[in-house]
């Protein structure tokens, strides 16, 4: 059954309050970073975080949608604490991860599979989701470098 | 000049930079006519992600001392616009096309990967170029699996 307009409309607020949020805050980290090698992917997540939120906005208005939508507060939390330069990299990569279970690897799944009878909504965040779930792969390679390294 | 100095990686990283850009210029074309509302879903991600390429590896050869220069020819560029955003080709004809250049759906990355692997000394490049090429790779591997979707099942005799 196709989702109602108004619901993709909510459902890509709702993403793009998320992505803008996870961009500042990624960009608070990279500002206080001093491994590269975290640098150079956190800068590659940061960029596409912010075109998704602009991806998605862009969606919900041809919808006829208003973007108005603002994080909730465990989202605010947790991108408190990536922004924080007094917790460790290790930490925050950690702390994103658990989000995630280890074997799970496609983090719109939920989302895309909530949009049915869009097709243009459903192929954008299935699309979006590429990145996502590449982000997630590099952090938990990040993970077990830093583990390595005793970081 | 050695050719895998600082040098050669600044101009690689700028050659990327101008196809990155290139990709979106076209990829923005064909959105513009695209008749299949889930191809055109996908692409406006995937035209961003190359757009974001572009911007990023900008700032990194900016930060590396280096300038960009590099533009694709621009014979090749007009000939891109001017097939990927035309009204008349077939989306399935335009696919067909972009992915006839890559057997695989590694094929886009391996050249970005085989740089990285040389770049030990830089690892926020190294790092850069590794989620760059991932991206590639996905964006071969969204429209192949889009391609498959749009062809007829054939039934067994």
């Amino acid at each position: 059954m196709a989702t109602a307009r108004a619901e993709v409309i909510g459902l890509l607020d709702a993403f793009q309050a998320a992505e803008r949020a996870g961009a500042d805050a990624v960009g608070r980290w990279i500002a206080a970073c001093v491994d590269p090698r975290l640098r150079g992917g956190l800068r590659v997540i940061q960029s596409r975080d912010r075109r998704h939120a602009a991806l998605a906005v862009a969606r919900l208005r041809a919808l006829g949608g208003q973007p108005v939508a603002h994080v909730g507060r465990d989202l605010s939390a947790l991108c408190g604490v990536v922004s924080d330069p007094g917790i460790s990299d290790r930490s925050k990569i950690a702390l994103l991860l658990s989000r995630f279970p280890p074997l799970r690897d496609a983090p719109l799944e939920d989302l895309v599979r909530r949009v049915e009878g869009d097709a243009e909504t459903h192929a954008l965040l299935e699309t979006i989701g590429d990145d996502e779930r590449a982000s997630l792969g590099w952090l938990r390679r990040m993970s077990e470098a830093l583990a390595r390294d005793g970081a | 000049m050695r050719e895998d100095g600082p040098e050669a990686v600044l101009r690689f990283l700028d050659d990327l930079r101008a196809a990155e850009t290139a990709g979106a210029e076209v990829l923005a074309a064909w959105i513009a006519v695209c008749g299949l509302d889930g191809l055109r879903g996908g692409l406006r991600a995937i035209g961003e992600r190359e757009a974001a390429h572009a911007e990023l590896l900008e700032e990194r050869v900016h930060e590396l001392g280096g300038t960009c220069t590099a533009a694709v020819a621009e014979a090749v560029r007009a000939a891109a616009l001017a097939c990927f955003g035309s009204p008349a080709m077939a989306d399935e004809e335009k696919l067909a096309l972009l992915l006839g250049r890559y057997p695989d759906d590694t094929a886009a990355a391996r050249p970005i990967l085989a740089v990285c692997g040389a770049l030990a000394a830089d690892p926020e490049t190294q790092e850069l170029l590794r989620l760059i090429a991932e991206g590639e790779g996905a964006t071969v591997a969204w429209l192949r699996a889009y391609q498959s979707g749009l062809r007829p099942a054939t039934t067994p005799d």
